[in-house]
């Protein structure tokens, strides 16, 4: 009996050192570690499969008794929404393309360029303690460690481990992620508004739209282009443009052009709206608008490629002192209610090796 | 040789192994479904603390100490922090136990909800002290609250589980 209290003993003190080993390994980013969740990840993963096909129907119940209502609710609303945003999506998808383009055109980079995966959303975290969840594609789909993830709506996350058919992807509101955004807000200066001009100084539609190759008729205009892909709308140049009539032409400042503001965005747990914390501490409040558009600045050193859209401010809190203002965000994707996502096969210079 | 193998096998700490591996396939499947309040009940945590309950504190420590590594595998926390959480969750159940020479069934499943709920508060504790800050929140108020009531619920099959997994018998080829 005393022998085996010694057994235990020693057991416990190897296992605890063992513990204290593991996190100063895992902490300082060994790959040992990864391949021990790999094996484990191996081992574990057809249990658990198993597992849950047989509590599949306890699960559904659970969701069916405690999410109906909301379901409906939801179902209705969305049907609206839908209706609603058919027209816009259109549009939309034009300028997109043609944004697309326009990159291209000048060689900067576009999500259009990148790879990707289309994953499920098989579990969610386990633990009350980490935001993450579990996806169907692994590293035999070319999902790597840091590769960004999105769903329909913008970003959502980061891969974080990675085993042969399964991932972890850790979502955007977990406190240890952090990624370099910019927010792009309108300055308010007010515009120039130029005199009217003479008719024979008016610029013409034709030089306007010569450099996409257009055929232009005046009054009711089609306008066709040759850009591949891009789908073509009917455009309707006011006749009296076209005719040189007296107008008023406003000329944007540069200053009213987009500023762009960039800082780092940090997750603060579940329930709470993860925040932005500006580089450049000069950065004033009220430069920044509620609403405006937060999307991550990409570079060399990001976790994700740039423009990918992550959210709207959706508050400016103001500090005192010269540290600058933090803002709380609107994520655009819901991360409530993640079904199916996509893996970018983006591996960040700061991730690779891993 | 194959006696050996037997050995092994046979011996309680395989069977925790093979336990542990079942209850943290419900943890990952239906108790990260199945959240009152939004939060997910610690159904290893529970079985922890109920070994720590029906065994002594060395038992306690080592069932809490395996069954973490093998949570920390599937978690993208560092490998280590579960299991000194549910190190100290085991031997804490036993230890709350001690004073109480038989204690009562509703004293243990008292005793094992507290355990497992305290579990709740050592982790982001754990997590804090290794920098990974930003869960020491009111939420864990909640957190904890489920727990214990999900312990009280779900102790009950946990308790002849972890006696059975846990029991000492007499080993294969002893003889």
């Amino acid at each position: 009996m005393a022998q085996n209290k010694t057994n235990l003993r020693r057991a416990i003190v190897l296992l605890a050192l063992a513990s204290v080993f593991f996190i100063t390994l895992d902490l300082s980013d060994s790959s040992s570690t990864s391949q021990i969740r790999r094996v484990f990840g191996t081992v574990f993963s057809p249990i658990e499969n198993v597992a849950r096909v047989v509590t599949r129907p306890v699960s559904g119940a659970w969701n069916a008794f405690r999410n109906y209502e909301d379901v409906v609710d939801e179902n209705n609303r969305l049907q609206e929404q839908v209706a609603l945003q058919e027209g816009a999506t259109v549009a939309a998808a034009a300028s997109v393309r043609l944004s697309q383009e326009l990159l291209a055109l000048n060689g900067l980079p576009t999500l259009a360029g990148i790879n990707s995966v289309t994953a499920q959303v098989i579990g969610e975290t386990p633990t009350n303690f980490s935001q993450t969840v579990e996806i169907n594609q692994g590293f035999s789909s070319g999902v790597k460690v840091g590769m960004p993830v999105l769903n329909a709506a913008g970003l959502i996350g980061k891969v974080t481990e990675v085993f042969a058919d399964r991932s972890l992807v850790m979502l955007i509101s977990d406190p240890d992620y952090a990624l370099s955004v910019k927010v792009v807000t309108m300055s308010s200066r007010t515009p120039i508004t130029l005199p009217a001009l003479e008719t024979q100084d008016a610029p013409s539609v034709d030089s306007v739209l010569d450099t996409a190759d257009t055929t232009t008729t005046t009054s009711s205009t089609t306008t066709t282009t040759t850009i591949l892909g891009f789908t073509p709308s009917a455009t309707t140049v006011p006749a009296d443009v076209v005719a040189g009539a007296r107008s008023n032409i406003t000329v944007p400042l540069a200053s009213q052009l987009a500023v762009r503001e960039t800082g780092i965005l940090e997750g603060r747990g579940p329930g709470l709206r993860p925040i932005v914390r500006f580089l450049d501490a000069s950065t004033r409040a009220s430069a920044i608008e509620v609403g405006a558009p937060i999307v991550s600045s990409g570079g060399s050193r990001s976790l994700a490629p740039p423009d990918v859209v992550i959210g709207v401010v959706s508050r400016v809190v103001e500090r005192l002192g010269t540290a600058g203002p933090i803002l709380e965000i609107d994520l655009v994707a819901d991360l409530s209610n993640l079904s199916f996502l996509r893996v970018l096969l983006y591996q960040p210079i700061t991730e690779s090796g891993r | 040789m194959l006696d050996r193998v037997f050995v092994v096998v046979a011996s309680r700490w395989f069977r925790l192994v093979l336990v542990s591996l079942l209850v943290l396939s419900l943890q990952t499947t239906l108790f990260s479904e199945v959240r009152p309040f939004g939060f997910a009940i610690q159904i290893l945590a529970i079985f922890v603390a109920s070994a720590g309950a029906t065994h002594d504190v060395y038992t306690g420590a080592v069932a809490g100490l395996v069954s973490g590594f093998m949570y920390d595998a599937i978690l993208a926390t560092p490998l280590g922090i579960s299991a000194l959480v549910l190190g100290a969750v085991g031997a804490g159940a036993a230890v709350m136990l001690q004073p109480f020479r038989d204690p009562t069934w509703w004293l243990r499943l008292l005793v094992i909800g507290v355990a497992a709920a305290m579990g709740d508060v050592v982790t982001p504790l754990v997590k804090a002290v290794v920098g990974l800050d930003g869960w020491l929140e009111w939420r864990i108020l909640g957190v904890m609250l489920v727990t214990f009531v999900g312990a009280g619920v779900f102790a009950a099959p946990m308790i002849p589980l972890a006696r059975w997994t846990l029991r000492e018998k007499a080993v294969y080829g002893s003889r």
